[in-house]
């Protein structure tokens, strides 16, 4: 199966990445490749919107965790936003919230991430 | 001998009995039989039909009616009954007597006339004047036969005419004739065997069309009958009589006291039907004995009539027959109640020398009289042992017997005794047959265990007490459903007893039994269900518990010595009369469970409303089978989803579901190395719970050696390691079973949570 295209979008100097309704292997390594190039390309702000996320497996969590500590390696900011009850319950239960931030929206996110270019 | 029970019983004639006895109404359950016989016809080889059957079970009157059928169904079969009358018959006499049933059974069929049998008594020449006029020629040249062969005093000659004039006449008329013996036992050891036996080996065409013969007997003779003849014994065919069911006595026994205008009683007739041990023979003539004696309607009524039957009826006339006949030497009539009284009285098997000596000293040939005796099923000689007779009619009339004509008591004493014997007896019989049909009833109620839930006080007296007391039965049943308290009983898949007591005024029993909750097999779910069924005449005190507590215990650590690891125990209490106060607060600090006699009713009427509404099983199972590709997993959860929207689960367990199923199914495509690439899923919705069955044929489920999850808080390191963690977390029970063929994940999702979380 061909890579699927993950939808995402520059705001100022930040990315904002729209992983699509089921995050599972094949979406996640594709954002983990596009944050790769991102990263490449100097970007270190990063937004993840699960807005139309609808499910998560454990799969596409484990790449997000690699994808979180390679922007974390890279002196870069990751901020998950507009996620749903039931995955931030999962995130929760994983213990994933310890290593990134979540915020309710996009807006908030990548404000906060620009608040954080400022005061660096 | 022909057995007395048909002379004494014949009932209203139909207009279709010939010679038969009985009429429709009273012949009962013996079609297949019946059938059997009047279908022999369907073969091209002769054959030799042996009907057996414990004696007094109805095997002459199956002949008869088989008889009367043939003869009105007219259809390529020509029936001959003949009943052998006396041993040591000798062959002239039988040959003359044969002959002359054959022919005239020949010309009644051939006319169309029943009455034409009746021809048999007359001389040889007024049977020939009875013949059709198509059949004369035939009948004048067989009977001259016969009458030379009688000049000529041939005897063997004679019987041969005899005994192939039913082969002819059947060649005569063109159909294959089939000829009935009754009685057949009185050919052993008698000159008619030989002729008889040689008369079964005719097979040319010459001698007639093939016939096919059924013998009937006593059946502890009449196997022997072929004798060594291999060719013989190869053509023979059994057809077995079995004692008659309890429901056909009964019937029996209804329809006959309501023809004779007999008051009866649903007690009364149970016991008689256990007492007389099904014998349809005793039934009539204790029914026909209450016509001019009494009633039936008390046990003292019944045990009066058969006391008097057993001693001066028809029961005792015909046990008194056969014991003449037996008993044919001066002093064997003593010498077979006193063999017949020390097995009795030994109740065990008693070797056959000890018998002999005490025989020895009233008869000279114990050994025969031995025989006699087990002929007849008086008492059985097998491997060197002798033993008492298995009808318990039958040793009571010899008990009698023995003390009136050997003890020298009066009738009237005996009489007596056997009266109080009979009403004690009689107690105790119902008493352990009302038991067993208790426990019968317990069994077959925990063997429907299958998931389903109770109301909670069907198994707590106290509670139901509380709750119901002053309440009718109908009343109860309606607001039993109401009950919000609910017990979900096991899958049982094993019932077994473990012990039992028995002492006057209170018995119990005790009764294992293994299975699974919710249905799923594993060493978790494993149940034991130890029940206790007590009969007491009041509430079970504490002592008594604490004795059949020793027992259940007892059975608990005999389980644990078969089984490990140990089962979930449960224990239930089933009480008659309920518990006393201290006993019931015992049982309740054990968590107990506590019922009454009548509450097994009510539990019954709930479980069988349950199966009639089909809530036992799962009201909906889906299936779904998935190939093993990318993003499969969201067709099951999308599949997931809309089951458990149907099923009234609210979106957050909906989203939970459908998370634990993408990593059911992950990992079956991940682990399973399914030769078939295929996912195979099952939802079933189970009143208040949604049970998902992912299965795959593989070699096994990833996670199936690691049944302890990876801890909640430290996330599993590596990309993997995840998915049972989950799943896990999401759903309230979730199982790993192994099967023949790979592995399954059941994972259970409640609407409500157990305990109402």
């Amino acid at each position: 199966m061909t890579a699927p295209e993950i939808r995402s979008r520059l705001v100022d100097d930040a990315a904002v990445i729209y992983p699509g309704t089921y995050l599972n292997q094949l979406r996640g390594e594709s954002i983990e490749n596009q944050c790769q190039e991102l990263l490449a390309s100097g970007i270190r702000n990063i937004v993840i919107n699960f807005e139309e996320t609808e499910l998560i497996n454990s799969i596409g969590i484990s790449i997000l965790l690699g994808v979180i500590e390679s922007v974390n390696h890279a002196q870069g900011a990751l901020v998950l936003s507009n996620m749903n009850a039931s995955n931030r319950e999962l995130f929760e239960m994983l213990g994933l919230m310890s290593h990134v931030e979540m915020l309710e929206t996009e807006e908030v996110a990548l404000e906060k991430l620009c608040r954080v270019e400022t005061i660096v | 001998m022909l057995t007395p029970l048909i002379r004494h019983t014949m009932s209203e004639p139909n207009s279709n009995q010939v010679l038969s006895r009985l009429s429709n109404e009273e012949f009962v359950n013996r079609e297949a039989e019946l059938s059997r016989i009047c279908s022999l016809n369907n073969s091209d080889s002769s054959r030799l039909v042996l009907l057996i059957g414990p004696p007094r079970c109805g095997k002459t009157e199956i002949l008869r009616q088989s008889y009367d059928r043939l003869f009105h169904e007219r259809d390529n079969v020509i029936p001959f009954y003949y009943a052998l009358r006396r041993s040591g018959i000798d062959l002239e006499t039988f040959a003359r007597d044969y002959f002359s049933k054959v022919l005239a059974q020949f010309i009644a069929f051939r006319r169309n006339e029943p009455k034409l049998i009746g021809a048999a008594d007359k001389s040889l020449s007024d049977i020939v004047r009875a013949a059709a006029p198509e059949d004369y020629v035939w009948v004048r040249s067989v009977v001259d036969s016969f009458t030379r062969a009688s000049e000529a005093r041939d005897k063997s000659l004679m019987a041969r005419c005899a005994l192939l004039a039913p082969g002819a006449a059947g060649a005569t008329a063109k159909l294959k004739p089939l000829v009935m013996i009754d009685n057949s036992h009185l050919l052993e050891g008698s000159e008619i065997r030989a002729e008889f036996l040689r008369a079964l080996e005719a097979r040319s065409a010459a001698e007639g069309a093939r016939s096919i013969h059924v013998l009937t007997g006593l059946r502890r003779v009449i196997k022997d009958l072929a004798g060594a003849d291999d060719e013989l014994i190869g053509r023979i065919e059994m057809i077995h009589l079995d004692q008659m069911g309890e429901e056909s006595v009964e019937r029996l026994i209804r329809r006959r006291t309501e023809r004779l205008g007999i008051a009866t009683s649903d007690s009364t007739i149970e016991l008689m039907i256990q007492q007389l041990n099904h014998d349809l023979f005793y039934t009539r003539a204790i029914v026909d004995a209450a016509t001019v004696r009494g009633s039936l309607r008390t046990f003292m009524d019944f045990e009066k009539l058969y006391a008097g039957e057993i001693l001066n009826g028809r029961i005792g006339q015909c046990f008194d027959a056969v014991l003449r006949e037996v008993a044919t030497e001066l002093g064997s009539g003593r010498a077979a109640l006193e063999a017949l009284a020390l097995v009795l009285e030994a109740d065990l098997p008693v070797p056959v020398d000890a018998v002999s000596e005490r025989m020895s000293e009233h008869c000279g040939d114990a050994e025969a009289l031995l025989t006699r005796l087990h002929s007849r099923e008086f008492l059985n000689v097998s491997c060197g042992f002798v033993s008492g007779p298995a009808d318990p009619v039958l040793s009571d009339y010899l008990r009698a017997r023995y003390r009136e004509q050997i003890l020298g008591a009066s009738t009237q004493a005996t009489g007596e005794d056997l009266l109080n014997e009979k009403l004690k007896q009689s107690y105790e019989l119902m008493m352990s047959r009302y038991n067993r049909a208790i426990q019968a009833q317990l069994i077959e109620l925990i063997s429907g265990f299958d998931s389903q839930t109770l109301p909670g006080s069907l198994l707590d007296q106290d509670s139901f007490e509380k709750r119901y007391r002053g309440m009718s039965r109908v009343q109860i049943r309606r607001v039993l459903d109401d009950e919000l308290d609910r017990v979900r009983l096991p899958q049982i898949v094993l019932v077994r007893e473990a012990g039992s007591s028995e002492q006057p005024g209170l018995q119990w029993r005790i009764f294992e039994a293994s299975g699974f909750d919710g249905a799923i097999y594993t060493d978790a779910n494993a149940v034991l269900w130890l029940i206790a069924l007590i009969n007491s005449k009041e509430p079970l005190d504490l002592e008594t518990l604490g004795r059949i507590d020793q027992r259940v215990e007892a059975a608990l650590r005999g389980h644990a010595a078969r089984q490990a690891p140990a089962p979930q125990v449960v224990r239930w209490y089933i009480s008659k009369e309920g518990f006393s106060a201290v006993a019931s607060e015992r049982l309740a600090g054990m968590h107990a469970y506590r019922s009454t006699f009548s509450h097994l009713d009510l539990i019954q009427d709930h479980l069988t409303r349950l199966a009639l509404e089909g809530e036992v099983r799962p009201a909906s199972e889906f299936e779904l089978v998935i190939p093993v590709e990318d993003e499969a997993e969201l067709i099951a959860a999308r599949t997931a989803e809309q089951i458990a929207r149907a099923a009234g689960f609210d979106t957050e367990s909906v989203n939970q579901i459908k998370t634990a199923i993408i990593e059911a199914c992950i990992n079956a495509a991940e682990h399973g190395d399914s030769p078939d690439k295929k996912i195979h899923q099952l939802f079933a919705i189970d009143e208040d719970r949604l049970i998902i069955t992912v299965s795959n044929k593989g070699k096994t489920f990833g996670w199936a050696n690691e049944p302890s999850a990876p801890s909640v808080v430290q996330p599993a390191k590596g990309t993997r390691g995840r998915g049972l963690q989950i799943i896990r977390a999401l759903m309230d029970e979730v199982k790993f079973e192994r099967t023949d063929d790979g592995a399954r994940l059941v994972m259970i999702k409640y609407l409500k949570r157990p305990g109402n979380q």
